[in-house]
């Protein structure tokens, strides 16, 4: 039954989303440049914290079942009731996807990548952490 | 007649009790506890039941609220007690591996509160509406 009514379902959870304000994270670092901000008429695209990956061209994928949403800098913020206390931010995608998702759904291709991890603090901010190999791995390869 | 009037009756009965029984089939469908994720490689998917019988209170919610991130995990065990089941361990960031429980809600059992730990530490909690 829950399955037929997930079927039914189906065609609506395909609908375009709604597009979503951009959300603003308090981050614990206060450095004066954060991706999206721009310097001499150039954009930043990563900060102190960020992680460069080549992507050339590949997609990146969902490390969880999860929601992604953009930021002011126009990245993508994914987050999952599965790892709480972190957000994933990932910059330089070229067609994000936002909305809701599932493990391994592709969120995007780009040339490089900027992947930053936050964990929430106790006074409300986000802090930039160094991520696990396992979560970059998650987020770069396939099912 | 008695007949006739008989027939005229039990269809409708029928019918209830078929709808009776399809809203208790539908409910119990839809509570199935342990479906915690349908995919069996996804990490979501319950690892290990700790107490099945585990449901947790808006009251035990509510005094979770009031434990900071970065409080012991001790602390946060005693309010919520033993878990239904530990989800798949983890390393978010290097060098910590990671904990998840998780609880169904006792007025809803639909939606669930993972809590992350690290180590010792209660790193934060996410509430996963399903």
């Amino acid at each position: 039954m829950a399955l037929l009514l997930a079927v039914l379902l189906l065609p609506l959870g395909c609908s375009q989303p709604v597009p979503e304000p951009p959300i603003t994270l308090k981050l614990y670092q206060s450095w004066e440049l954060q991706p999206g901000d721009t310097i001499a008429g150039r954009r930043v695209l990563g900060g102190l914290g960020d992680i460069s990956i080549a992507l050339e061209g590949n997609n990146v994928y969902a490390p969880f079942r999860g929601k992604t949403q953009r930021d002011r800098g126009n990245c993508l913020i994914f987050s999952s009731p599965e790892v709480p206390a972190y957000l994933f931010r990932l910059c330089g995608l070229d067609n994000p996807r936002f909305g809701t998702v599932n493990q391994g759904d592709a969120l995007g291709r780009g040339r490089s990548l900027q992947f930053a991890a936050l964990r929430k603090q106790p006074n409300g901010t986000w802090a930039i952490v160094e991520p696990a190999k396992e979560i970059l791995e998650r987020t770069l390869t396939p099912l | 007649m008695n007949n006739r009037k008989l027939y005229r009756v039990i269809p409708k009965q029928i019918v209830a009790g078929g709808s009776a029984l399809l809203a208790v089939a539908l409910l119990m469908d839809f509570h199935v506890l342990p479906s915690f994720g349908s995919r069996k490689n996804g990490s979501e998917a319950c690892q290990r039941v700790v107490q099945s019988q585990a449901r947790l209170s808006r009251e035990q919610l509510a005094r979770l609220l009031t434990v900071p991130e970065g409080d012991r995990k001790q602390k946060v065990r005693e309010i919520l007690k033993d878990p239904y089941c530990e989800l798949s361990n983890l390393q978010i960031r290097a060098g910590a591996p990671a904990q998840r429980e998780a609880y169904p809600m006792e007025f809803d059992p639909q939606t669930w509160l993972v809590v992350l730990y690290e180590g010792e530490q209660y790193a934060g909690y996410r509430i996963n509406a399903r």
